[in-house]
């Protein structure tokens, strides 16, 4: 665990990105780009989806939080993401409560089994 | 012999197997106590907005400088599984910085020693040096105050100096939050490694019985096996 630590990146709307910045995770400065992305009514997916991207990229993050209804809309992104680092935890919203089901990590797991193994 | 042979790689999946619905059933406890603790946050948000006014709690509010206070550590183990772990800076206090800056100030005047008229060209180039050398420690002690002014300044002192408790509860809930996702990364990498693990053996487990084809299904009755071997079984008799 030597060496400095990475970051935690959030894409969500404004009380998430607020809850998560109180707890201390944003960085921002004139040469950097932040670590986080908030997400309003007129965002545009393909904006969403940049910034998703550009997470992946950098070698400093280690894991992405992002609201699930946002991750909804981006859904073939994170699939297409199947490395560990960065981790991406979806996490539910004031409006759109975690639906397991929806989960890409849990739907990758969920394939394990079928039906007909219970008969 | 032959059974032993057998029984080795059946009774490692049924180990895997095993594992891998004890790494479901925490995720899905941290998952529920993780977004518990997010509804808390918000909740606290909302009373806190509530009682500072709508555009006191906003984004409005953000540093235009930031640093981490928080830091996530990743270590890869053998079997793919990461490990992640979360480090919180532990930042001075105001009062200490200011003092260490206090003993790093020179106070007085520069030289030392009476002036002398007549100097050598070494004397004056050290003397330079030596000047530039304290210009430049003023220099990084002033930079450094106003670093330390605002390096990893509290978040919570963007929304004012005194905040309502119900902004420092959600600050608090969301750093319990932080943890929890650190744990949560560890066991979705650990969920997505196991699976990958029992495919493969899945996978090993077909190959090795098509080789032994009949011999199998004379020594092992279906009542004695797993799901997933009653599967590959139902497989092999059918083709």
């Amino acid at each position: 665990m030597a060496g400095r630590g990475k970051l935690i990146a959030v894409i969500g709307d404004e009380d998430t990105c607020t809850g998560f910045l109180l707890g201390g995770i944003g960085e921002l400065n004139k040469n950097r780009k932040p670590n986080f992305l908030v997400v309003e009514k007129d965002t545009s997916v393909t904006e969403i989806e940049e910034t998703f991207k550009s997470f992946l990229a950098r070698n400093d993050i280690g894991i992405i939080l992002i609201n699930q209804f946002i991750a909804e809309m981006i859904r073939h992104a994170i699939d297409a993401h199947v490395q560990s680092i960065p981790a991406v935890l979806e996490i539910p919203s004031k409006e759109h409560p975690y639906d397991a089901s929806k989960d890409s990590i849990l739907r990758r797991a969920k394939g394990m089994f079928s039906a007909e193994d219970f008969r | 012999m032959g059974g032993s042979e057998l029984e080795d790689p059946r009774v490692k999946m049924d180990e895997k197997l095993l594992r891998f619905m004890d790494l479901l059933e925490l995720l899905e406890k941290k998952r529920t106590t993780l977004n518990s603790l997010i509804e808390q946050g918000w909740f606290s948000i909302t009373k806190a907005r509530y009682s500072m006014g709508n555009k006191q709690v906003s984004a409005l509010q953000y540093s235009s400088e930031m640093e981490p206070l928080v830091c996530v550590h990743t270590r890869a183990l053998e079997n793919g599984e990461v490990q992640f772990f979360t480090e919180r800076n532990k930042k001075k206090s105001s009062t200490e910085s200011s003092d260490e800056l206090l003993s790093v100030e020179d106070i007085g005047p520069q030289e030392e020693g009476l002036r002398r008229r007549n100097k050598t060209k070494k004397e004056t180039t050290e003397k330079k040096d030596t000047e530039g050398a304290k210009t430049d420690k003023g220099f990084e002690v002033n930079s450094a105050r106003k670093r330390d002014q605002n390096p990893q300044q509290d978040p919570l002192k963007w929304f004012g100096i005194l905040v309502p408790q119900p902004l420092k509860q959600a600050q608090s809930s969301f750093k319990q939050v932080i943890e929890f996702s650190a744990e949560i990364a560890a066991l979705q990498s650990a969920v997505v490694s196991t699976r990958q693990e029992l495919k493969l053996s899945l996978a090993k487990g077909l190959n090795s019985e098509d080789t032994l084809g009949n011999t199998v299904k004379e020594k092992c009755p279906t009542d004695e096996l797993t799901v997933s071997e009653q599967k590959e079984c139902s497989k092999i008799t059918s083709s």
